[in-house]
């Protein structure tokens, strides 16, 4: 028995598989939640069969850029609670879930945070300790010759226009 | 009891760092900070005299470390490793960071580095 079965599907059949699945036994609705692959976003749902103690997962590949898929509410209620998460944390629209209201973040924030283009605002306000080189001159301003650090995980664009090298990091203990 | 290899904090060997801000730039949160300056080192039959890194101070603010252990997986040097202490108890935001001197309180470590 393949306990990490695995089924693809195209966003059309989404929610007729996962109904399907369902009315072979796999009750028991686990979790949905999104992998962030760039141009493309990977949904998943995680389905289980209590009786025979096994898992599914069924996969499902969106566009980054037009994120929709069915809501799967009408098949497990409780799935209203991850799709409104996912559509919260990753911008993926459910149709057909009546309750879209957010659970943590006010709607106005913008772009969804665990996408991978959203950059921590905290971290464009901060400098990056990983900017000063690892000799005394890097901290002082910086050898022009030497190539600019970025930090990892933030867009070019997205830093302010002042130096990244801050002069001192406050008392040396 | 904690058992001796928990991963209860970061100690920092300062004699083995060599400011090489690895650690720096790859820990996730941004709670590792380091400053040095260079010497010059004149060898006996060196020709030129050598230039080193010397670490004048290194912190970790554990108010932000998630303990996810790269920082320890990542050092060359071996100047990081875990630690079962624990006590990181502080009444201030600013008194969880932790310099040279509490970071070296925690060495040596009861396990071995896991660094390469
Ligand atoms: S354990 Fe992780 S978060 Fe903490 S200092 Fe090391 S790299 Fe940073
Ligand atoms: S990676 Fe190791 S040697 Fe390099 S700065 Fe960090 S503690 Fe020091």
């Amino acid at each position: 028995m393949n306990s990490h079965g695995r089924i693809d599907v195209a966003p059309a059949d989404w929610e007729q598989v996962v109904s399907g699945l369902q009315r072979e036994g796999f009750t028991l609705f686990d979790f949905i939640t999104v992998v962030d692959r760039g141009s493309t976003l990977e949904v998943v749902a995680r389905v289980v069969n209590p009786v025979a103690r096994v898992p599914t997962m069924v996969w499902t590949t969106l566009p980054a850029d037009a994120a929709e898929l069915a809501s799967l509410c009408s098949i497990y209620l409780g799935a209203a609670w991850c799709e409104r998460e996912a559509a919260e944390m990753f911008g993926v629209v459910f149709i057909g879930l009546g309750d879209s209201r957010p659970l943590l973040l006010r709607a106005s924030l913008g772009e969804p945070p665990m996408r991978k283009s959203s950059a921590l605002v905290a971290r464009a306000i901060r400098d990056w300790p990983g900017a000063a080189q690892s000799t005394d001159d890097g901290r002082q301003g910086g050898n022009p010759s030497r190539r600019r650090q970025l930090p990892p995980g933030v867009p070019e664009d997205f830093l302010r226009d002042e130096p990244l090298v801050s002069g001192t990091t406050g008392d040396e203990r | 009891m904690i058992p001796a290899e928990a991963h209860g904090t970061i100690a920092l060997r300062a004699s083995a760092c060599t400011s090489c801000m690895i650690c720096v730039r790859e820990c996730p949160t941004w709670c590792i900070d380091l400053v040095s300056h260079t010497e010059q080192v004149s060898e006996a039959g060196a020709r030129r005299p050598k230039t080193v890194n010397v670490l004048d101070a290194f912190r970790i603010d554990f108010g932000l470390c998630m303990y996810c252990g790269i920082c320890v997986d990542l050092c060359p040097f071996d100047a990081l490793a875990w630690s079962p202490e624990h006590d990181h108890g502080a009444t201030t935001a600013a008194g969880l960071v932790q310099g040279i001197k509490e970071l070296e309180m925690a060495w040596p470590p009861t396990q071995p580095p896991t660094g390469n």
